[in-house]
């Protein structure tokens, strides 16, 4: 990991605790209001990933180092730790391996680019997918084929097709994902570049 | 009281953050290996260590949001998971899904509380301290800013959303206001940031040294690693 200074700390500190603010208030009253059986989809998870990426990727442009995604993240994850109720042991972790993923994005883009931040968004959100089979093995003990089947029913009833287009329904889940992390990134990049204008004037 | 504070006070001499770890570790390794019914055994592991060694971490289970969870887990299982076999009050439910509901249930609760005893227990410096030793320098730092940060946060976003409001910002081009919105916390909360880095510079802080030093492992976090493991290998035993 690049060596962080001091200014680079404090600057993923407040990112981290953006996140970590949403994250609080608006993302366990979004899992409350819209718990996951009710939107099969597009899950709150995957809106709160999409959300968290554009603070991410905002913090990235103003600390252009690796690992600093990843510092956000972990900042974020320790400050979910201290929210009310629920099992945020699954949640935390998501965080950090959807950061992972960022990382690696943004490692293979070089250099702080548009395309690099949507890229970056597009491979964290779409962790949502695969977090929901991660997830429901290690958290609650159901086997992998019983959450596909699952998902292809839901999927099948929300998009109105039969579940024998099993294709059809797994491309749609990951092509929603993918859409919104790259308007993620699209929309980090542009946030970041206003952001930076108001701190000029 | 006194009795209470020197009961804590033991608490913390005879596990270190290693023996805390070691259980919620243990703990989540037990939860997802336990194979039907033994997740109760787990569950009363997990309990049982609470109560001895994370006073309060049971408080979680005051949560009326975590019961919430737990029960979509027990009441929705046997409408989504396996076949059809029962009626019960012209419901058509699984009983093998009321089966998976019950033991899934065990491993929430299990998790939740391994968790809950953990963060109850290993200070965010400790945590931080930990994570920096993995790696992560500065951390410690960056912790204690951010949570500096979320009032300054709040503030900050209150008064831009009140200030826009107060000149309509809302009533069309939501998305647009929500945009200069954000770009208004952050901007504020950065500016304030500057701040927190002359601070910490006036005081000469540097990242790259060691914040804290971290505890050697106990001789008692130790037999709790090889007690935890004895347990995820008797988990694993096949029923008489």
């Amino acid at each position: 990991m690049t060596k962080l200074t001091t200014r680079d700390l404090t600057t993923i500190a407040i990112f981290g605790a953006i996140w970590g603010a949403l994250e609080i208030t608006l993302g366990s009253y979004l899992h409350v209001i819209f718990p996951p059986l009710t939107t099969p989809l597009v899950g709150t998870g995957t809106i709160m990933t999409g959300i968290g990426m554009i603070i991410a990727l905002m913090g990235y442009l103003f600390v252009p180092k690796t690992g600093a995604v990843l510092m956000i993240g972990v900042v974020t994850a320790i400050l979910k730790a201290l929210s009310i109720g629920g099992v945020k042991l699954s949640p935390m972790l998501a965080i950090i391996i959807e950061c992972l993923l960022a990382e690696a994005g943004l490692v293979l883009a070089r250099k702080p680019s548009r395309w690099g931040f949507v890229l970056a968004g597009a491979l964290a959100v779409l962790w949502t997918f695969f977090h929901k089979f991660f997830g429901s093995y290690v958290f609650l003990g159901r086997a992998i084929t019983e959450v596909y089947l699952g998902m292809l029913k839901q999927g099948s009833q929300a998009l109105g097709i039969d579940v024998s287009l099993a294709l059809v329904i797994i491309a749609a889940f990951l092509l929603i994902r993918i859409a919104v992390g790259a308007v993620a990134g699209w929309l980090a990049w542009e946030l970041g570049g206003a952001v930076r204008g108001r701190l000029a004037r | 009281m006194q009795m209470r504070r020197e009961w804590t006070q033991a608490e913390r001499q005879v596990l270190s953050v290693w023996g805390y770890l070691s259980f919620l570790v243990g703990a989540v390794a037990m939860a997802m290996l336990a194979p039907g019914s033994r997740v109760f055994v787990v569950l009363g592991l997990v309990v049982s260590f609470c109560v001895l060694f994370c006073t309060g971490s049971l408080r979680l289970l005051r949560h009326a949001r975590f019961w919430l969870l737990i029960a979509l887990a027990l009441f929705l299982s046997p409408f989504f998971i396996g076949e059809k076999d029962v009626t019960l009050w012209g419901l058509r439910l699984s009983r093998q899904g009321f089966w998976a509901g019950l033991w899934m249930t065990g491993r929430a609760l299990s998790i939740g509380l391994a968790f809950n005893g953990f963060a109850r227990r290993v200070s965010v410096a400790e945590l931080a301290t930990l994570l920096e030793g993995v790696g992560l320098k500065g951390l410690g730092f960056a912790l204690g800013v951010a949570f500096n940060a979320l009032p300054i946060i709040q503030e900050a976003a209150g008064d831009a959303y009140t200030a826009m409001r107060l000149r309509g910002g809302f009533r069309r081009q939501r998305f647009v206001a929500l945009k200069k919105l954000l770009v208004t916390i952050v901007a504020s909360s950065l500016r304030r940031g500057e701040e927190i880095v002359d601070a910490a510079e006036a005081r000469a802080f540097d990242p790259a040294r060691a914040q804290g030093r971290l505890a050697r492992p106990t001789r008692a976090d130790l037999l709790l690693a090889f007690a935890l493991l004895c347990c995820n290998l008797a988990i694993l035993l096949p029923p008489y």
